[in-house]
């Protein structure tokens, strides 16, 4: 049976490529067809239907044409710009953290719709917030908390009740972790090859609690120490980037511009 | 690069097709199509070509004052005494500064990011000219009156416009953005959201 020559879809941009004079390769994250690279013509143009469509962090609903290589939208229409999300060049950065994991750990074709709700979930709790002052910390909650959520729907959710080496429940105390051997490790054991750091108890507990906290929107308002939250999102990116094998461009640009 | 040329073509003509494939806006095709042109025209307009791309890289330097490109510093624009010097437009590439030129409407000065903030690309404030446009605006004779933020309205136009006027918000400096809303010759029914809701914002009294 032939597929038929149209379809529909509704997603998430993650990132946009101007090619040719006026056109856009748009990378989106669909609820229908997970990953789609699609092509907007003359999308760049100011008198184009299609102009503004496809700002990354946008969601759309879109009718598309199969092509040869790329397949062509048809139509489009704005769900939700998340218009508080681009308010301020600090939850940009955090909005787009977001697109950059949700690129990263979802392989084309491959439709996965609790990432795509807990993306749309994470954007409109990182709109909902305050105007970051330079250095309010609290605010890169919802972040760890996405973090830890796609590495488990990837299937790299890191062990924190047990140490990873020997299987031995987590007692009260100084623990170690390593992204390498896939989570906390016991005093006793020091598996070979992997970066080793220390885990703190409080970081620790702040893990466990964003594991078992249920959705996005229901974190806890947490008043915790600097140097534990520091921890908690060092510990978070080191495991990202660790499974994603490269450096993450938007927690660098969070971290220049927190004090900037 | 490749080491070995299409079959068809030479080695020359291969190097050549990778050069213009790399440029922007250039396909595949339209490389090897430019490359055949070039191959058949006379060895002198080959020569001006080759000339005219190497004399932009030897004399074109950012102008000390507002970074655009130019083949002397200060640019024209900058040395130019008719120019209002109380407002500086901030635009995110020179071929913006001469779209904007084109208009004969703003008679100020620029300042040209060549970029803008775009965390996906580790593209951030140290990147681009933007310490030096801070730099710029400490040493000023004068205090300026108007700072006109033409930044591009995507996501990193509009966080680069933000970034800029958290950055002075307590400088004085009175700091504009361009209006933004419908372009002359579009249709209201396929606007997107966002684009409405700025010229629903930003309208204006009939007068």
């Amino acid at each position: 049976m032939t597929q038929p020559r149209t379809y529909r879809a509704v997603g998430l941009t993650l990132r946009k490529s101007p090619v040719g004079e006026a056109d856009i390769i748009s990378s989106l994250y669909t609820r229908e067809h997970g990953k789609l690279d699609v092509l907007a013509r003359g999308a760049r143009r100011l008198t184009s239907k299609l102009m503004g469509h496809f700002e990354p962090l946008t969601l759309v609903r879109l009718s598309i044409a199969r092509g040869r290589t790329l397949d062509t939208v048809a139509e489009a229409e704005v769900v939700n710009a998340f218009p508080d999300v681009k308010s301020d060049y600090a939850s940009v950065a955090r909005g787009l953290h977001v697109a950059e994991l949700v690129d990263g750990f979802s392989a084309s074709s491959s439709s996965n719709p609790l990432v795509l709700d807990l993306a749309l979930q994470t954007l409109r709790v990182i709109g909902s917030q305050p105007a970051v002052g330079d250095g309010e910390l609290s605010s890169d909650l919802p972040l760890r908390y996405f973090d830890l959520r796609i590495l488990n729907l990837s299937g790299f959710m890191p062990e924190l009740f047990q140490c990873v080496e020997c299987g031995a429940e987590l007692e009260p105390e100084l623990h170690r972790y390593a992204a390498g051997a896939g989570g906390a490790l016991c005093s006793d054991c020091i598996p070979d090859d992997v970066a080793v750091r220390p885990l703190s108890l409080d970081a620790l507990k702040v893990l466990r609690l964003l594991h078992r906290t249920g959705s996005v929107d229901q974190l806890p308002n947490l008043n915790m120490p600097a140097t534990v939250h520091a921890e908690v999102s060092a510990l978070c990116t080191e495991t990202v980037q660790y499974w994603l094998d490269r450096q993450l461009r938007s927690q660098a640009f969070i971290d220049a511009t927190k004090f900037a | 690069m490749t080491s070995d040329p299409t079959p068809g073509t030479t080695r020359s003509l291969g190097q050549l097709i990778d050069r213009l494939h790399q440029l922007p806006g250039i396909g595949p095709k339209s490389a090897q199509r430019i490359a055949y042109h070039i191959a058949h025209i006379p060895d002198d307009e080959a020569r001006a070509l080759a000339d005219a791309i190497v004399a932009v890289k030897d004399m074109i330097l950012f102008c000390d004052e507002c970074r655009n490109l130019t083949d002397a510093s200060p640019c024209a624009i900058c040395a130019n005494p008719q120019r209002n010097r109380d407002q500086i437009c901030v635009v995110e590439e020179s071929r913006d500064l001469v779209a904007l030129e084109r208009t004969r409407v703003y008679r100020g000065m620029y300042h040209v990011l060549h970029g803008a903030l775009s965390p996906l690309n580790g593209i951030g404030p140290e990147d681009i000219h933007l310490p030096q446009l801070f730099a710029r605006l400490q040493n000023q004779d004068n205090p300026l009156q108007e700072l006109i933020v033409a930044t591009n309205p995507t996501l990193e136009g509009d966080a680069t416009a933000d970034f800029i006027h958290r950055r002075l918000a307590d400088t004085g400096i009175r700091i504009t953005r361009l209006a933004l809303g419908l372009p002359v010759g579009g249709s209201l029914e396929f606007a997107d959201e966002t684009t409405l809701s700025r010229a629903i914002a930003g309208r204006n009294a009939l007068e």
